[in-house]
């Protein structure tokens, strides 16, 4: 009995990890019946291989980040209009207050680069790419607070126990480079806020599709992936010698059992032998130029920033992986907004910008799909008293501003609009479903038809509810 | 896993041959569901051209159009069949927007069964089931199940396997039903027995050991969503063993599965309900419950409920409900007003919607003793605690000297050249509050005005006229705003961890993963039970604190390598003040030193003490300094580990602990029907009730104890079939149907519905016997074949759907870390209790916790010791927002939600888990010195009988060469390295032995971690 014949096997088996569910239907071929309904997913040539996606977690303020507007200065400390806030319903953190003014952007903006983008004073770096970004000021949630708001933005559902986008993209896509896993994260702390809300490995987790589409932590320090160094007294040399010895025992258990499992596993071991090179060999950023840590700004040299890992999401892309997640911590500025915000913003505009620069640069950009966004944003009002040091914004769900940028993504525009208290919609809603059927599309999936059975149902990255393409930001 | 759902679509057993009958169950509902049921079923609000192709009735009445859609026996005049076939866009069914066209095998069963009648059969699942007659030819050696599968076997020109190997098959059955290995010893034994009942007698050993009960839990765990956090964002601690422990006792005790779940659906409302029964309706309170600020109480109860909804349908009765929480179910017939009459039984709790925070659980709560409880368990802890209580207290000259002298080198150089200059303070941040409560002021301190589970970031540039510094000190004023005192509210402050770290630019924080190391942590004074040493911890329930009052106090970090100040001209110090919440220092200044501190760790009296010659020593000076060694030297770690835990275990044993239970409100709140599933839009409202398709509970005011009786009613169509279903899955890694937890329309046909409902019918009229039915299941000759598979095999049936060979799969993530610690020896056979912390790398929770800024628990990760290292793994503490590493790296969910069923992955992650992760080379450490000692004299042996421990077979002679050789690469490697060998030995907390010489040792783990890694060891074939 041939090896060949059971680690084709083992790819109907259990462990075809690198491989996506779409290269393992045409794979299959006439073998599966399903292969057809499968190749349906897949209607037109993708635009972009991976995203990098940076997540601003806690709720960045639209107000004073993206949606600043001249009437916004007009009505400061006026009241907000009932007929405006609706039947809003707000937090229970402000919902016993008396009266909720109107407080303009805590600084200053400009309109930038020929399309004209309004970007705060606050994000000088983001100012300079605003030629390549496109600012949805429309984006919407049902979700007012932040576990159901994070956990619809990151799965698709507010409800606990979905798969992350990364997950459906790994499944679906597999990964580029065998020596790494296809969904990574990188997490690091703001300086506005310390701590920050709390996250979850709900957030890159697998939710019902098999676990091997969960994200893997990269995390700044010795051991960048979890159990990835030898124990003290290995070196990997003798880990070599060791592995050889266990792939001949392996093999002689498989080809005297029949297991094609045991053929899976023995590759499996020698992936986790070539990661064992392949991690330390990204996390090391000895090979960089001083001047892409000057693009990048100081704190690139420190491992865990943000900034650090705004320069390995590069290293990433560059490696083939297929969806690379930052998260950074420390936006929820219910409070002291004028001290945490430009924190926050000073620890993050000049990383994100230099990604982009840096991944346009070399040619990257066309091909990766960027996103910076969050859950929610804030209130138009004051959560506390208007002008007191402690005064901050409440979440909102109604509107906020994301951008995105590359992967085959009109740069400098802006799309949707809202009204002139920055509260409500007026043009183009796009809700979080829909931006990620547009991430879908962008990668060559249908959003319908890109589904997993389970408990019943044909599940979605999108949910039930209809979603759409943002077929007006498609370069 | 994934691609299971691809090829079943192709191997699975339609009628595909033109000569044999069409069954509407198995062939064609799965196509009408799936295709025609969302426009043309259930949901009235869906429903287009008011025709029904769920019910025979309006299929072959006339529709909307005056057409039928089926004419029975006539494909020919049938709408149906033409609409499938068309070409027309507008005429095609399914229409093209759903972009799922029919196969032409599908269109072919539909073809035949309008053919021969187009013949309706009630779903399966959903008709009372009723036992067909055992199949007439007995198998040979086999009971009532193989003959059902036999028959099968016919049908597709199949026949039994041989049985497995004796020592194969007695490992199967031990993992089986205990999640155990048997030992080496044991499967020798069983080899040798070759009496016809030693098998049967192996497996009546196995049920009724306690391990049973442990190992029956874990599955119900993943389905009852068990955890030891609330989950959400906050996800602080709760304490819900209690619970788990009722479910081992529960299986232990063989307790008739209908009442296992009256008990928890239902256990308070029972007449004369003991403390177990209400412990048991913590069931329903298991699932995640948010202390998140700003939510609203309204909606989370909503959401509870919702979830008690969805576990009670997979995890009870095999239904997915939860879709009509917000509309008419699409493929099964549940309203949603069926939806929420179910959901009224569990929303008239006493909950309220924001609660369980601070480590408390949320109400309603109960305490309660532990149901596992025995007075020998509680006798045995307490000789055993007497007995470390003395080795505690017993002086040992040898270790204290040697400890003394460890400590006073330590301090020989105390202060030498110690030299300080300020940093300059750039800014401090907090999460919470008023940023103008910390004020850098123009002396360079920093002013604190109070504030509750704080974490204080100080950013400072380190004096440049210091070209390398060797740590800082904080130092700790009085202050005028408060009140002249150290303390902000006067008196002091406990201090609870501290984290600093050194960059190039000014930075804002320290990332847990990478702070600036450390080697020493000293200070200028230190209260009892606030020792400086504390302050390595994160735990907020220790911290330092100096005496309070006006004398300034300090405490000192010494770097591990001194500090360059031109490259690194920044240092941050994270100060964490957290200690039950408020007990914060009023002012602070950072300064740098050069030279050697001249504080200490030690209490100003030890240090004292430690001067004096030890024949010189005052009674109290000596009693003094042996207590204190025997309270915080290393040396005497294990032992204080072993009391520490005891006293806790004993604590356990005879004090009652808390809960979350259910209960009825006196004022239950009312359910009514939402809108599209959201909380703050009702509209009718209802009772609770049974869905409308199910049989009818009949009566008026239900209440829970009425649904669980209900639930198990022999009428009911779905809890026997649901329950003999997964105890398969337990033996066979499979369901007879393998959506275990649906199985409505949309679920999987099962291989053996005639099999499925015998023992479904046998189940309920054996008393729901759980260990009768699993002991049926372990005793067919179906379970007991071989797993050898061929070429052959892999054509006619690559999933074993048919059952001619045995099953094979991995290990769960449990057994396999239980096994490494069962042939170790390091197992702590322990049952029920707190959950306990493993080794974990580093502080993954801190990383993206509230930590520092709540009083929640569980935001830091505290690992613990001793015997809690060495637990079973249902034992390991789950922290729902991240579930325990290296067992997630093997499937485990996060239990965030009921999980029926879990994945079986095979990662690259998983090889990195059992090669490095310290439990694994520490159990391999052990297993090595087992092999040593209990292997024989020779290495042949050693090495026969770790294969053996791990394998439960003899190894081959090709096999052993291997070994052999592998061994004799592992001894060149270490052979005249003792510090590599002593390096690689020392992974883990507990002693080396030095029994054997490390190099030997050293050789020995090495060829042990090979056997732990064989993919046969972690594969129960």
């Amino acid at each position: 009995m041939s090896q060949d014949y059971f680690t084709r096997r083992a790819f109907l088996g259990t462990s075809s990890a690198a491989m996506g569910q779409l290269a393992l239907a045409s794979l299959l071929g006439q073998e599966s019946a399903s292969a057809a309904s499968h190749e349906l997913m897949r209607t037109f040539a993708p635009k972009a291989k991976r995203v990098i996606c940076l997540f601003q977690s806690g709720g960045p303020s639209h107000v004073d980040l993206f949606d600043g507007k001249p009437s916004l200065q007009k009505y400061h400390g006026q009241n907000l209009p009932d007929s405006v806030r609706g039947g809003q319903r707000v937090t229970g953190m402000t919902s016993g207050q008396s009266s909720f003014p109107v407080v303009q952007p805590i600084a200053g903006g400009k309109l930038c680069g020929p399309g004209q983008v309004y970007i705060s004073d606050l994000l000088p770096w983001t100012q300079k790419i605003a030629g390549e970004i496109c600012v949805i000021r429309s984006m919407h949630t049902e979700a007012i607070n932040h576990d159901p708001a994070i956990t619809l933005a990151n799965t698709g559902s507010m409800q606990l126990g979905n798969a992350s986008a990364g997950a459906w993209i790994s499944y679906g896509l597999g990964t580029d480079n065998s020596n790494l896993p296809a969904f990574m994260v990188l997490v690091s702390q703001g300086t506005g806020k310390n701590p920050g809300q709390p996250i979850f490995s709900r957030l890159w987790g697998s939710g019902f599709l098999p676990s091997e589409h969960q994200g893997v932590l990269l995390r700044g320090g010795a051991e960048p992936v979890l159990y990835l160094d030898n124990p003290n007294g290995i070196a990997r040399e003798h880990r070599r010698a060791q592995l050889d010895s266990l792939a001949a025992m392996n093999q002689q258990f498989g080809e005297s059992s029949g297991d094609a499992e045991t053929f899976a596993r023995i590759q499996q071991y020698e992936m986790a032998f070539r990661m064992q090179a392949s991690v330390p060999e990204l996390t090391d950023l000895s090979d960089e130029s001083p001047e892409t840590f000057e693009l990048y700004g100081k704190e690139s040299r420190k491992p865990g920033t943000y900034a650090a890992n705004c320069l390995l999401a590069r290293r990433l892309a560059e490696r083939g992986v297929r969806f690379i997640q930052l998260f950074h911590r420390g936006w929820d500025q219910h409070i002291a907004i004028t001290k945490q915000l430009p924190a926050q913003c000073r620890d993050t505009d000049q990383p994100s910008a230099a990604l982009i620069m840096d991944l346009k640069r070399r040619g990257l950009l066309d091909d990766t799909l960027v996103i910076w966004g969050a859950e929610f944003g804030r209130t138009v009002y004051s959560q506390g008293a208007l002008g007191s040091p402690v005064a901050g914004r409440d979440h909102h769900g109604r509107c906020f501003s994301i951008w995105l940028a590359g992967g085959g993504i009109k740069g400098g525009v802006v799309h949707g609009e809202t009204d002139d208290f920055a509260w409500n919609i007026t043009r183009d809603p796009v809700h979080l479903r829909d931006l990620h059927a547009t991430m879908l599309h962008q990668l060559g999936l249908n959003h319908d038809r890109f589904v997993y059975p389970y408990r019943g149902l044909d599940q979605k990255l999108v949910g039930v509810e209809p979603a759409h393409v943002v077929k007006a930001i498609l370069a | 896993m994934r691609s299971i759902s691809l090829i079943t679509l192709f191997f699975s057993y339609t009628a595909a041959d033109a000569a044999e009958k069409v069954v509407f169950n198995r062939d064609v509902r799965p196509i009408l569901s799936k295709n025609c049921f969302a426009c043309h079923g259930f949901d009235a609000n869906k429903r287009e051209a008011e025709l029904r192709l769920d019910e025979r009735e309006s299929a072959i009445g006339k529709a909307e159009s005056g057409k039928a859609a089926i004419v029975p026996g006539k494909p020919e005049l049938s709408e149906l069949w033409h609409r499938i076939n068309s070409t027309d866009p507008d005429d095609i069914m399914p229409p093209p927007k759903h972009h799922a066209p029919l196969g032409p095998k599908e269109i072919e069963v539909l073809r035949r069964w309008i053919e021969q009648g187009a013949e309706y059969q009630g779903h399966w699942a959903f008709v009372r089931p009723e036992s067909p007659p055992i199949p007439a030819q007995a198998v040979e050696g086999g009971n009532a199940i193989d003959a059902f599968v036999q028959q099968k076997h016919k049908e597709k020109q199949l026949t039994f396997a041989a049985e497995a190997d004796r020592g194969t098959l007695l490992r199967r059955v031990s993992l089986d039903l205990t999640g155990l290995p048997p030992s080496p010893e044991q499967v020798q034994a069983f080899v040798a027995d070759t009496r016809p009942q030693a098998y049967e007698e192996a497996v009546d050993r196995l049920l009724a050991s306690p391990q049973f009960g442990e190992r029956m839990a874990l599955p119900w765990l993943d389905a009852a969503r068990y955890a030891d956090t609330n989950g959400y964002s906050i996800d602080g601690g709760r304490h819900a063993w209690l619970w788990r422990d009722w479910v081992i006792k529960a299986f232990n005790d063989n307790m008739p599965y209908d009442q296992f779940l009256i008990k928890q659906l239902a256990g308070d409302l029972l007449p004369r309900a003991t403390d177990a029964d209400l412990i048991a309706t913590a069931f329903q309170r298991n699932h995640s419950i948010t202390h998140e600020g700003g939510t609203i109480p309204e909606e989370n109860l909503t959401n509870y409920a919702a979830d008690r909804v969805k576990t009670y349908g997979e995890a009870v009765i095999g239904l997915t409900m939860a879709c009509a929480q917000c509309h008419d179910h699409k493929y099964d017939p549940i309203t949603q007003k069926d939806y929420y009459q179910i959901f009224a039984f569990f929303n008239r709790l006493d909950d309220i919607g924001l609660d369980g925070n601070g480590g408390n659980n949320a109400r309603p709560a109960m305490h309660a003793m532990t149901p596992l409880t025995t007075p020998q368990e509680v006798e045995k802890v307490k000789v055993d605690l007497a007995q470390a209580e003395a080795e505690m207290a017993a002086d040992n000259a040898e270790q204290q000297a040697r400890w003394e002298k460890q400590q006073r080198d330590m301090h020989v150089q105390r202060g030498k050249d110690f030299a300080v200059q300020p940093c300059e303070i750039l800014g401090a941040t907090t999460p919470n509050g008023s940023p103008d409560r910390l004020k850098v002021m123009p002396d360079q301190s920093l002013e604190i005005h109070g504030g509750d589970f704080a974490a204080y970031t100080v950013s400072t540039k380190l004096p440049a006229a210091m070209k390398t510094i060797n740590g800082v000190r904080v130092i700790f004023e009085p202050s005028a705003h408060a009140k002249n005192a150290i303390g902000y509210t006067g008196g002091t402050f406990v201090m609870t961890t501290v984290n600093v770290a050194a960059t190039g630019f000014p930075a804002g924080n320290v990332d847990p993963n990478a702070p600036y190391p450390l080697k020493r942590i000293t200070a200028s004074d230190q209260r009892a039970g606030f020792p400086v040493v504390a302050l390595w911890s994160s735990d907020p329930r220790t911290g330092w604190s100096p005496a309070g009052g006006a004398q300034p106090q300090h405490v000192t970090l010494t770097f591990a390598k001194p500090l360059d100040v031109a490259s690194l001209p920044y240092l941050t110090a994270e100060l964490v003040f957290n200690y039950a919440g408020s007990q914060n220092p009023g002012k602070l200044r950072v300064l740098a030193f050069t030279g050697e501190t001249d504080d200490s760790e030690l209490p100003a009296d030890v240090w004292a003490a430690l001067q004096v010659e030890t024949a010189q020593r005052t009674p109290e000076q000596a009693a003094r300094l042996s207590q204190y060694f025997r309270e915080f030297s290393d040396e005497r770690a294990p032992v204080r580990h072993r009391v520490v835990n005891l006293r806790e275990r004993l604590h356990v044993l005879t004090h009652k602990h808390s809960v979350l239970v259910m209960n009825e409100s006196k004022q239950p709140r009312k359910t009514h029907i939402l809108e599209r599933g959201v909380y703050s839009s009702p509209l009718a409202e209802v009772q609770p009730n049974t869905p409308a398709f199910l049989p009818a509970l009949n009566k008026p005011n239900a209440t829970r104890l009425d649904l669980a009786q209900w639930t198990v009613s022999r009428d009911h169509p779905l809890t026997a079939r649901v329950a003999v279903n997964r105890l398969w899955e337990i033996a066979f890694g499979r369901g007879l149907s393998t959506s275990t937890a649906d199985f409505g329309s949309q679920g999987v046909w099962p291989t053996h519905p005639e099999l499925l409902d015998w023992m479904a019918v046998h189940f309920i009229e054996r008393g729901w016997n759980v260990k009768e039915m699993l002991k049926l299941i372990v005793m067919s000759r179906t379970y007991r074949q071989s797993s050898h598979t061929t070429r052959e095999m892999l054509e006619s049936d690559p999933l074993n759907e048919f059952y001619a060979r045995g099953p094979r799969f991995r290990l769960g993530a449990e057994a396999i870390r239980d096994q490494a610690l069962a042939v170790s020896g390091l197992l702590v056979d322990r049952i029920g209790g707190p959950s306990v912390k493993i080794y974990q790398p580093g502080d993954l929770w801190r990383a993206v916790s509230h930590y520092g800024s709540t009083p929640a628990t569980a935001q830091t990760f505290v690992q613990d010791h001793g015997e809690k290292l060495y637990r079973r793994s249902l034992y390991t503490y789950w922290k729902r927002t991240l579930p325990p590493t290296s067992l997630a790296t093997f499937d485990a969910p996060n239990r965030e939600v009921c999980t029926v069923g879990r994945t079986n992955t095979n990662t690259p992650l998983q090889a990195l888990v059992l090669l490095n992760d310290p439990q694994f080379v520490e159990a391999a450490r052990h297993f090595a010195v087992r092999m040593l000692r209990q292997g024989g004299a020779d290495d042949r042996s050693r090495l026969l009988y770790g294969f053996r421990a791990v394998t439960a077979r003899e190894a081959k002679e090709k096999e052993i060469a291997l070994l052999e050789s592998a061994l004799r690469e592992e001894q060149a490697k270490f052979q005249g390295k003792t510090p590599l060998a002593r390096d690689f030995l020392t992974i883990g907390e507990s002693p080396v032995t030095e029994v054997f010489p490390l190099e030997q040792q050293a050789a020995w783990t090495a060829v042990a971690q090979l056997l732990l890694n064989l993919s046969e060891t972690i594969t129960r074939n």
